[in-house]
């Protein structure tokens, strides 16, 4: 029954609705406008539009999705708060039930991982997804709730009455101006709106991180075959050390349905360092030993690239201005490998602030800082604050996961080695090849630290 | 599948034949650029040099997956970064 899942799944189509023609009148004001049709910007028009409010939904793609890649997993539970039973109005690619991590060399593994069947059971743990579809589907919801979604549409600006912002302009080719008492920025990572707005500090290469990825189609079965797992289910692997080239990043496989996406990034400035492309990265690791025999006679069939935002609990700017609030990637709320959950909780605050704002006819700061309060209350912000300072340790520390990698792969290899020689040397030349790798003191040093943050 | 070229053919463009949205405005900053990261940064091969001192470095925005990167790791700020406007650039389908 399980291989017949994806049967049973309808594709949601999006309502189509007629594009206001560029020389229409002005178009009359709307309650909230949200840039960017997103897990963050969907969430929020659709609990906003929930609540009664007359909400525009804007998005520069031609369908939600179009303008994003890489990866990607929902973590069902937290979705399951807000939207329940979400994995039956949409079209999901795997059970996600096999979580692994792999540390390598440039020819070895040591891996962790946990695989049960017990994170096959609704609500799932995670999901695999294409993000068109789960974007699609989180826009339409928002769609019959009541917003108007309006696709290829790019916001060029955010019109402000002094300090109080007011609307958004939209380029060309509609070059039409929206008024709005909110305006709510889901654009994505590269927020361009909020910075040039002056609301935001400019984004920095070493905040931000470069992704490539490409999607391997191979048949479901064969995907199952070499994951090793039961029809349906999936495969997540995170990738440490060789991937990124001796730089602070990671790689990722994710299985599909009837492909494989894998992806690896890294920091911007780090690629400005090393002096290679993300795409470099990728093919670094499709010829890795232990991942070409998974890949083997797939077909390419997408490549492509994003950003997103690493800088962790201190880089997240300004959330809350004058009739003006900032949620998802936008916002910089990505925890580590955690992102569209963040973003769906964001708009969902989001869009909780919006209402009291409406109720009390009042969208200055101090009413929307209700949103700031939500999220510091919430795990979105508390789980950031805990791991605040991994980003200055990975900064600080530039060698750590490339070195304790293949200090890991090294000693692995030598336990693993049955040599004729007595035990206790064995150990004393274990211990030899990995403090020569780096000193005991620097090791103890490195744990120390990585402990501290860990223990936030 | 190991040339860019190769890959960057699989990719969905729509693109906008009477705007370009990323341009190198003042190639002097350019020519006194020692890195160029623009040139090894961009994931999709979007700018381009004939290594030849003096020569400007060339923008093929038509093939812009519109990561924005470019515009971070630009030491000089001479990359205006931009995205295109509504309907126009990359469409992503496999997620």
């Amino acid at each position: 029954m399980m291989s017949d899942w994806f049967k049973t799944k309808k594709p949601h189509k999006l309502p189509t609705r007629a594009q206001p023609a560029t020389d229409a009148p002005a178009p009359r004001k709307y309650d909230a406008v949200v840039v960017g049709a997103g897990p963050a910007g969907a969430s929020a028009a659709y609990f906003m539009a929930r609540d009664g409010l007359d909400v525009l939904l804007l998005e520069r793609g031609p369908f939600p999705g179009a303008k994003t890649c890489g990866g990607a997993a929902i973590i069902a539970e937290q979705a399951h708060e807000l939207f329940p039973n979400f994995w039956e109005e949409f079209s999901y690619e795997r059970i996600v039930t096999r979580l692994d991590y792999w540390w390598l060399s440039e020819d070895s593994a040591v891996t962790a991982g946990f695989t049960s069947s017990r994170l096959s059971a609704a609500p799932y743990n995670r999901l695999s997804v294409k993000r068109k579809n789960l974007y699609t589907w989180l826009a339409a919801k928002a769609v019959a709730a009541g917003a108007t979604l309006l696709l290829g549409h790019h916001v060029a600006g955010v019109l402000l009455d002094g300090y109080q912002a007011v609307g958004v302009r939209v380029a060309p080719p509609q070059s039409t101006d929206y008024l709005a008492d909110l305006v709510i920025l889901a654009d994505g990572a590269n927020s361009l709106l909020a910075e040039r707005a002056g609301l935001i500090p400019p984004v920095t290469a070493a905040n931000l991180s470069l992704y490539a990825k490409e999607t391997i189609a191979l048949p479901p079965a064969t995907i199952e075959e070499r994951f090793c797992l039961p029809p349906g289910q999936g495969a997540a692997i995170g990738l440490i050390g060789y991937p990124t080239a001796g730089y602070n990043g990671t790689g990722s496989i994710h299985t599909f349905h009837d492909s494989i996406n894998i992806s690896a990034g890294m920091s911007v400035s780090a690629y400005a360092a090393g002096g290679f492309s993300p795409g470099d990265l990728l093919e670094r690791i499709k010829k890795h030993p232990r991942i070409q025999p998974l890949l083997d006679g797939g077909v390419t069939t997408e490549y492509g690239a994003a950003m997103i935002p690493e800088g962790g609990y201190h880089a997240i700017p300004p959330l809350v201005h004058p009739g003006l609030l900032i949620a998802g990637d936008a916002a910089s709320l990505v925890n580590g490998i955690h992102g569209i959950n963040l973003a769906m909780w964001s708009g969902f605050y989001a869009a909780k602030a919006a209402f009291e704002a409406k109720k009390n006819r009042d969208f200055s700061i101090r009413k929307l800082s209700l949103y700031r309060t939500l999220l510091d209350e919430s795990f979105i912000l508390q789980n950031m604050r805990t791991n605040a300072k991994a980003a200055t340790l990975q900064r600080d520390r530039p060698y750590l996961f490339d070195l304790y990698s293949r200090l890991a792969n090294e000693a692995a290899y030598q336990m693993v080695r049955a040599y004729p020689m007595p035990v206790k040397d064995k150990r004393k030349f274990i211990w030899r090849k990995v403090t020569s790798l780096q000193p005991v003191g620097k090791i103890a040093a490195d744990i120390w630290q990585v402990l501290k943050v860990v223990k936030g | 599948m190991s040339k860019l070229a190769a890959k960057i053919a699989l990719v969905e463009f729509r693109p906008d034949e009477t705007w370009q949205h990323v341009v190198i405005a003042d190639q002097e900053k350019c020519r006194r650029c020692p890195d160029k990261n623009c040139l090894r940064v961009c994931p999709s091969g979007v700018f381009a040099w004939d290594n030849i001192p003096g020569h400007p470095v060339l923008v093929s925005y038509r093939q812009c997956i519109e990561c924005g990167a470019c515009r971070l790791a630009c030491p000089e700020g001479a990359v205006e970064f931009s995205y295109p406007h509504g309907g126009y650039g990359v469409v992503f389908h496999q997620g």
